[in-house]
């Protein structure tokens, strides 16, 4: 029995092929995701650790530990690596990247020696490479001070931490050197010996209380590794998912097609003596042999873009171990054949249920499931979906309000999934309408026959839908988000101004003083306001560059602190004239306001440097020796920010790509498979003389048609999920999301694009189709 | 006596299929014409090559020697897109059975030649055949929703709208009741008689046969 239905699906090989490729890229995903988690947390946790101290303590001096064992004090301390264009790279913590160089494993030698003396370093390998540097050459270095000086390079090294929070020193000093510039002090003392836990219980006895054994260290960055790993897992995991969920309408989708196209084959197999139960497991059987198979080449797949991955994602000259558990191929399989088998389980019912007259007639249709059941879930879902979302639609929500909206628009676009195929009829009804009017036969023939089935147009345009609307919808938080910013700073500044901060964030305010023209300092921190600690921000300066109302001597508060003006607030000890309330979002001014320098706190920093009428050259020649402050326009500091979001949306695009690709390979499979299912009338349509060229439109253009309809949908549902996400997170209204044009144009252009690729293998089988064959009687 | 015009002719025309021991020969040098404003019958037994013989002829697939003409077109010289708009414009053809576009109405089947050729429908003329076929009020039906009968009319309503050179029509009747045998025949005899028509008909059906101004008798191959 099961033979039988086997050899059926081994005579048409091209019918399951796409089905494959969903299956084995959806598996290909999971197995690469759990790949790419072992082999980081491997990485981490075995290959680099050190194994030759034997206890870390933290303190500042090594001398009262040097008569317990050998003592070695490592120096931590600000230093940086100036680029060549005379400023620090971003996104790495100058305060922690200088260190002394000593002979101990945390220092791997790729070139070189170790500095000896004052005036020589040793770069580490990556940001040596960054910024062009090789032994020999002369790097200039920025001191905590704001200094700097050139040195030049005799080493380049790859580091190895110990502990799990241990960061990755860029320079390395001579130990004298690095003392001087850390200020004298060491940041722990390693000790070396045989016994660790001896030595450990000796330096406790002699009052050291942050002590840790090698061992200890070592458990702790385990289990930080894999808790790491199990995040960017879990991650990860999250896309894996939305890709196997498109991959279930593909497979699900093939599947109704497969068995609706053998109908007369099951109907004969019970016409002979076959029980229900029998065909129906026999089509679960194939669709087992089919998940075998794809899981297999998926694994395999998977291993090989985890190995790619890791190869890629190598952050320094560390060797990468690429850990393949066998827990990820049983995943892989898993996943391969229960989503398959679920998928079919719908299919191999209906296949069952097939009657053995059947057989005997020429034209026997599989009856229509009905959609009845289908679309009251479905309004059932969109209306409390959609009531969940207005409940919390307003825009000072607690956090479950938070969870309930975004559950509420996820439930939502459940209820739209099971409406697709009620509102496919309801799109493309009315554009065939249109089509049969005014369109060519190409267009008439097609879009009558993309929605011949609306169940399998919903399902193909689903799967395309699934992948667009997350895109989306992280468009829509993003450019929202991005929009928010960039009215905040623009509500804050004047569109001239110019603007002097450090590269890497708040510094110190010995600029102020260097900075030409009318400078207001903005500086941020905490005190005390009316007796309670809360953010004090000072504006020194006249404020000619800002476009906010200014303390005026006073003080200016947030609307929420509920005092209004003329009122009083005693500020560290000082009663203000309350000059004004501020009520919306601000990137300048948090918490209480004032203008006297004499209030800023005992932790307060400088956030920046505002500049009105300023001359951007000669701004630019005060800090020309000055590689920790960079000065840019408004625009300039907009995208400092909004920038490192932009690499984020990227990566998730990225990684709704493999779900995207997984539909887009659903819709070639729908559509070959269509054209098998009509090879007869493409017979009839040839032979009363439609071309080649006019067959291959009319599939493309069905396709074209389909992978829109997909996109529109897609799109437009991202854009509303996108609005309630941007909603939950900022608490702005729903509808005052900023809808990513690029995006949206992108990806309905995009859609086009895929029907016409989707359909190029379909077209030309359709168009290849045998006049004679077709219209043959038997 | 008047020279009468062949609509379409082959001269030596055969076809082999196969090659070895499974070789056969459908159709061994054939000579045939069709006259202008004739109905013509193939006869022959099941096997004997009628519809080999009907397909070389319409242009829908290649004979292995010989040649053949719709009216003054040799067709054995043509490539495909000329062959199809040959098909589209100068022949007409009723099949067995699954002649009709399922998506298309009635009305949109039968004009689709002239669709495909982006030429404008006469309403005089396409009014003249839905009446003859008596469509008239079911021209907005799909196919499924016609009886066998009248998917057969509709086809040949189809297979006359671009008042073709010539139409072939392979056992139209093949899939038909006799009362819808009739009505179908009668209306093939009306289009030659009342439309000046020429038409092929393959049938095996004596009857049906009795229809037809002239009959070719096929045996293995041969024009008896
Ligand atoms: N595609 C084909 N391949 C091989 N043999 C064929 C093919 N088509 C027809 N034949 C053979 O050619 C002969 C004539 O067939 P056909 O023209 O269909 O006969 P008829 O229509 O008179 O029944 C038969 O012997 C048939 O088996
Ligand atoms: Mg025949």
């Amino acid at each position: 029995m099961l033979r039988a239905v086997l050899r059926d699906l081994r005579a048409h090989p091209g019918r399951v092929s796409m089905t494959l490729v969903a299956i084995v890229l959806g598996v290909g995903f999971v197995v690469a995701t759990w790949v790419v988690s072992d082999s980081a947390a491997a990485t981490i946790v075995s290959g680099q650790t050190r194994a030759d101290f034997a206890v870390i303590v933290r303190t500042k001096d090594p001398a009262p530990l040097a008569s317990i064992a050998r003592a070695e004090g490592v120096v931590f301390g600000h230093s940086a690596v100036v680029k060549s264009d005379g400023k620090l790279g971003t996104g790495y913590f100058p305060e922690m990247a200088g260190t002394d160089w000593d002979a101990s494993d945390r220092f791997h030698l790729i070139g070189g020696r170790g500095p000896e003396k004052a005036g020589e370093v040793a770069l580490e390998e990556r940001t040596a490479k960054d910024a062009g540097h090789g032994v020999g050459s002369s790097v200039r270095l920025l001191r905590q001070d704001g200094t700097s000086e050139t040195v030049t390079v005799v080493g380049i090294y790859t580091y190895r931490t110990a502990a799990a929070d241990e960061p990755m020193p860029v320079v390395a000093y001579d130990e004298a050197t690095a003392l001087r510039l850390a200020g004298g002090s060491f940041a722990w003392v390693e000790l070396f010996g045989a016994d660790p836990d001896a030595i450990a219980a000796q330096a406790k006895a002699k009052g050291f209380e942050d002590v840790k054994t090698r061992q200890q260290i070592a458990d702790e960055r385990a289990k930080e590794a894999s808790q790491e790993a199990q995040i960017a897992r879990n991650f990860l995991l999250v896309f894996a998912g939305v890709a196997l969920m498109v991959g279930m309408f593909v497979i699900a989708n093939t599947f109704t097609m497969l068995v609706a196209q053998r109908t007369r084959y099951f109907a004969l197999l019970r016409a002979v003596g076959a029980k229900r139960r029998q065909v129906r497991r026999a089509i679960l059987a194939e669709a087992a042999v089919i998940g075998l198979i794809g899981a297999t080449v998926g694994a395999a797949l998977g291993v090989g873009l985890g190995w790619v991955a890791m190869t890629l994602l190598r952050s320094t000259g560390e060797t990468v171990i690429f850990a393949v558990s066998p827990l990820a191929i049983l995943v892989g399989y898993l996943v391969g054949l229960v989503v398959t088998v679920v998928a079919a389980y719908g299919s191999a019912r209906r296949g069952a249920a097939v009657p053995p007259v059947a057989a005997l007639g020429t034209d026997y249709a599989l009856p229509r499931r009905s959609l009845v059941i289908r679309t009251v879930l479905g309004f059932l879902a969109l209306g409390g979906g959609t009531t969940m979302v207005l409940l919390t639609s307003h825009t000072d929500l607690s956090d479950w309000q938070r969870v309930v909206g975004m559950a509420g628009a996820l439930l939502g676009c459940v209820g739209l999934l099971l409406l697709a195929p009620l509102l496919a009829s309801a799109v493309l009804i009315p554009l065939s309408r249109v089509v049969s009017q005014r369109g060519s036969v190409v267009a008439r023939v097609a879009v009558r026959n993309s929605i011949r089935d609306p169940r399998r147009t919903a399902a193909t345009a689903s799967a395309l839908m699934i992948g667009l609307a997350l895109v989306t919808a992280f468009a829509t938080v993003g450019e929202s988000l991005s929009d928010t910013f960039s009215r905040v700073v623009k509500a804050d500044i004047r569109a001239e101004t110019l603007v002097v901060r450090g590269v890497n964030g708040p510094t110190q305010d010995d600029i102020v003083p260097k900075v030409p023209g009318d400078a207001t300092a903005v500086y941020h921190g905490w005190g005390e306001v009316d007796g309670r600690d809360r953010s004090i921000t000072v504006v020194r300066g006249n404020g000619k560059g800002l476009a906010r109302e200014l303390p005026r001597g006073g003080a200016l508060v947030r609307e929420q602190f509920g005092k209004k003006v003329g009122d009083t607030v005693t500020v560290m000890g000082k009663t203000l004239r309350i000059n004004g309330v501020y009520v919306d979002e601000s990137f300048l001014y948090n918490g209480v306001v004032v203008d006297d320098p004499a209030l800023l706190g005992e932790h307060s920093y400088l956030d920046g440097v505002y500049v009105a009428d300023a001359d951007r050259r000669a701004l630019d020649a005060a800090f020309a020796e000055r590689p920790d402050i960079i000065v840019m326009d408004r625009e300039q500091l907009i995208m400092e920010f909004i920038g490192p979001l932009q690499l984020a949306l990227g990566i998730v695009y990225a990684l709704l790509g493999a779900a995207v690709l997984i539909a887009v390979f659903g819709v070639v499979n729908t559509l070959a498979l269509s054209v098998l299912e009509r090879t007869r009338e493409i017979g009839v349509f040839r032979a009363v003389g439609a071309s080649r060229g006019l067959v291959r439109r009319a599939i493309r253009r069905e396709s074209v048609v389909i992978a829109t309809y997909g996109g529109l949908l897609g799109v437009g549902i991202g854009v509303l999920l996108g609005g309630v996400m941007q909603h939950v997170i900022l608490s702005q209204p729903i509808f005052s999301m900023a809808v990513p044009l690029p995006v949206v144009a992108g990806a309905l252009g995009g859609m086009v694009v895929v029907g016409v690729l989707a359909a190029l293998w379909p077209a030309r089988r359709a168009a290849r189709t045998d006049v004679l064959a077709a219209i043959a009687t038997t | 006596m008047t020279t009468k015009k062949a609509a379409a002719r082959a001269v030596e025309l055969t076809k082999i299929y196969g090659e070895g021991d499974a070789r056969v020969a459908a159709l061994d040098c054939v000579d045939v014409q069709f006259y202008q404003g004739e109905l013509t019958a193939i006869m022959g037994p099941s096997g004997s090559g009628k519809s080999t013989l009907m397909h070389c002829v319409a242009g829908l697939d290649k004979a292995t020697a010989g040649r053949t003409w719709i009216g003054d077109t040799e067709l054995t010289k043509l490539g495909d897109d000329a062959l199809t708009a040959l098909r589209r414009d100068r022949v007409g053809f009723v099949f067995q059975a699954f002649n009709l576009l399922p998506t298309l109405t009635a009305w949109e089947n039968i004009v689709l030649p002239l669709d495909l050729a982006g030429k404008r429908v006469d309403r005089a003329f396409a009014d003249t055949i839905v009446n003859a076929v008596g469509l008239g009020d079911r021209l907005k039906h799909r196919p499924s929703q016609l009886s066998g009968g009248q998917q057969q009319r509709v086809a040949c309503a189809r297979a006359l709208i671009t008042r073709p050179d010539v139409i072939f029509a392979d056992e139209p009747t093949g899939a038909l009741d006799s009362q819808s045998s009739k009505e179908l025949l009668d209306f093939l005899r009306r289009s030659v008689d009342e439309l000046g028509q020429t038409v092929v008909m393959v049938t095996h059906d004596p009857t049906a046969a009795s229809y037809a101004d002239r009959i070719i008798k096929l045996a293995d191959g041969r024009v008896l």
